[in-house]
């Protein structure tokens, strides 16, 4: 069994992070036409979505019998499916892979939830480290305003309403997102996680972002997709 | 107060936790159910009041679990995942609930048998550990222990052999009784590996039910008496004392004064 940092394969992992409304899945699929363009082999690996756990996660939620520890290791079990059955074998063929959320949305969410930092961690030591991390870094109010703005309804665990942090859900959303940040914010440091400041312009976020992926694509072998 | 393998679950106050909990463990087709079956009777009559508990049969995860199976598409560490959530759901709504109302808990398994099943299939044993390092210390960790020559013959005139309990997942032979052999085999080397770590009571599973019986009911009296507990596997003992050992293995007849327990040579041996 290997752990986070361990693993050796052809293909590259690239991964987005950062509060709802931070503009990273914008800027992810951005990321992917250009790669497409370039002629890599490029797949989207996508949060929840494997059938078999789906079903499991969505009962739980739906009738919010989850706990933080369930929570937690309901997560971690899709998002090893999601490594085993789809991450693994496509960076084994030599694919770009593209995630937006990885782990880094986990440790944020679960410590604020209550759960032990290192038994977090270590519950996701199974990871492939990415090739590059992107963090989305924006302040809680340009975020909030991104998000409500055309929303009728926050889902229960969205906003956080398990935590009892307030009593109204657009309230308790703040506050659990503001914890988020702070979680974020010391994992920089932690998984020298890229930042890209998210207030910038679009296409100046972009230009950066294309630059790092590019070098660290310097290297790598093509795998290259039929027209 | 209650403990638990070293990481605390957030909300969970565990002073408060004031029932019993004691585990039965022991591999596929050893007669665990079949003993708590007759626990369990036993303890109401002497007016406790018993929660029976079992490994996937929780609410949250117990069906897709069952699904996962029938369609055999989980990878390793999926599964090893689903199977701490699913367990994650009991203790927390029904092994929890029971113990802050007093009650007894009787679980058949508890993440022994997840760890043990885990190793086998190549998960890193310290990952599994860490993993599982919320749960609750049990009162008692009864293991019924039998060597794979003497479960053989149970499970073939019984139920025959099951496609999960022969690690036919794991692929070790194309004959389900070279791969039973072959993955309980495994699966008993680390029961015996857990067993040191975590001080089982060991039981010798391969005499007859009443027999298991009466040394279970005699392990479950010392633990609800309030003795301390002897972790017969974990701790060797002095020399004179190993002589004196009863020549069973594991669980003797409970005394007043505390027994001397076998050595882990005397335990394990066959």
């Amino acid at each position: 069994m290997k752990r986070y940092g361990e693993h050796r394969f052809p293909g590259k992992l690239f991964v987005v992070e950062g509060i709802d409304g931070s503009g990273k899945s914008t800027q992810l699929m951005l990321l992917h036409q250009w790669l497409q363009a370039e002629g890599y082999g490029t797949v989207f690996s996508e949060w929840n979505s494997s059938p078999l756990v789906k079903e499991t996660t969505r009962r739980g939620k739906k009738k919010q019998m989850l706990t933080p520890a369930t929570f937690s290791l309901i997560h971690a079990t899709d998002f090893a499916d999601r490594m085993e059955h789809n991450i693994i074998p496509l960076l084994k063929a030599g694919a770009v892979v593209l995630c937006d959320r990885y782990i880094y949305t986990a440790f944020a969410r679960d410590v604020v939830r209550g759960m032990d930092p290192k038994w977090v961690r270590e519950l996701y030591s199974f990871a492939v480290k990415p090739t590059g991390a992107f963090y989305f870094r924006v302040p809680l109010d340009v975020a909030m305003r991104r998000i409500l703005d055309g929303r009728t309804g926050l889902k229960f665990y969205e906003a956080g309403m398990d935590l009892e942090l307030a009593d109204e859900p657009e309230e308790s959303f703040r506050v659990f997102q503001g914890r988020i940040l702070d979680e974020y914010e010391k994992m920089v440091p932690e998984f020298d996680l890229t930042v890209i400041d998210a207030t910038f312009p679009i296409e100046e976020q972009q230009v950066q972002m294309r630059q790092i992926v590019k070098a660290k694509l310097v290297q790598a072998k093509r795998l290259r997709v039929a027209p | 107060m209650r403990e638990t393998y070293g990481v605390a679950l957030p909300g969970m106050n565990l002073a408060d936790l004031t029932g019993k909990l004691i585990v039965v463990e022991g591999t596929d087709g050893v007669g665990r159910s079949t003993q708590i079956g007759l626990l369990k009777p036993w303890l109401e009559q002497q007016g406790r009041a018993v929660l029976e508990t079992g490994m996937t049969r929780s609410s949250l995860a117990g069906r897709g679990i069952k699904q996962a199976k029938e369609g055999h598409t989980l990878g390793r560490i999926t599964l090893s995942l689903f199977y701490a959530t699913d367990f994650t759901d009991r203790l927390l709504n029904e092994i929890v609930p029971a113990l802050r109302a007093g009650f007894v808990v009787l679980t058949d398994r508890y993440i022994y048998s997840l760890m043990a099943r885990a190793i086998v299939r190549g998960i890193d044993p310290a990952w599994i550990r860490s993993a599982y390092s919320f749960a609750l210390k049990p009162d008692a960790v009864f293991y019924l222990r039998i060597g794979v020559d003497d479960l053989i013959p149970r499970v073939v005139f019984s139920r025959g052999f099951d496609y999960w309990e022969s690690g036919m997942d794991l692929h070790p032979s194309e004959d389900m009784y070279e791969s039973f052999r072959k993955y309980q085999t495994a699966l008993l080397e680390q029961f015996d590996i857990l067993g040191e770590e975590y001080g089982f009571d060991v039981v010798d599973a391969s005499a007859d039910i009443r027999t298991v019986f009466e040394r279970l009911r005699a392990g479950v009296a010392r633990v609800l008496s309030g003795e301390p507990r002897e972790p017969l596997f974990a701790v060797p003992r002095p020399k004179e004392a190993v002589e004196e050992a009863p020549e069973a293995e594991g669980l003797g007849e409970a005394k007043a004064v505390p027994r001397p327990a076998p050595n882990k040579a005397g335990t394990v041996g066959e």
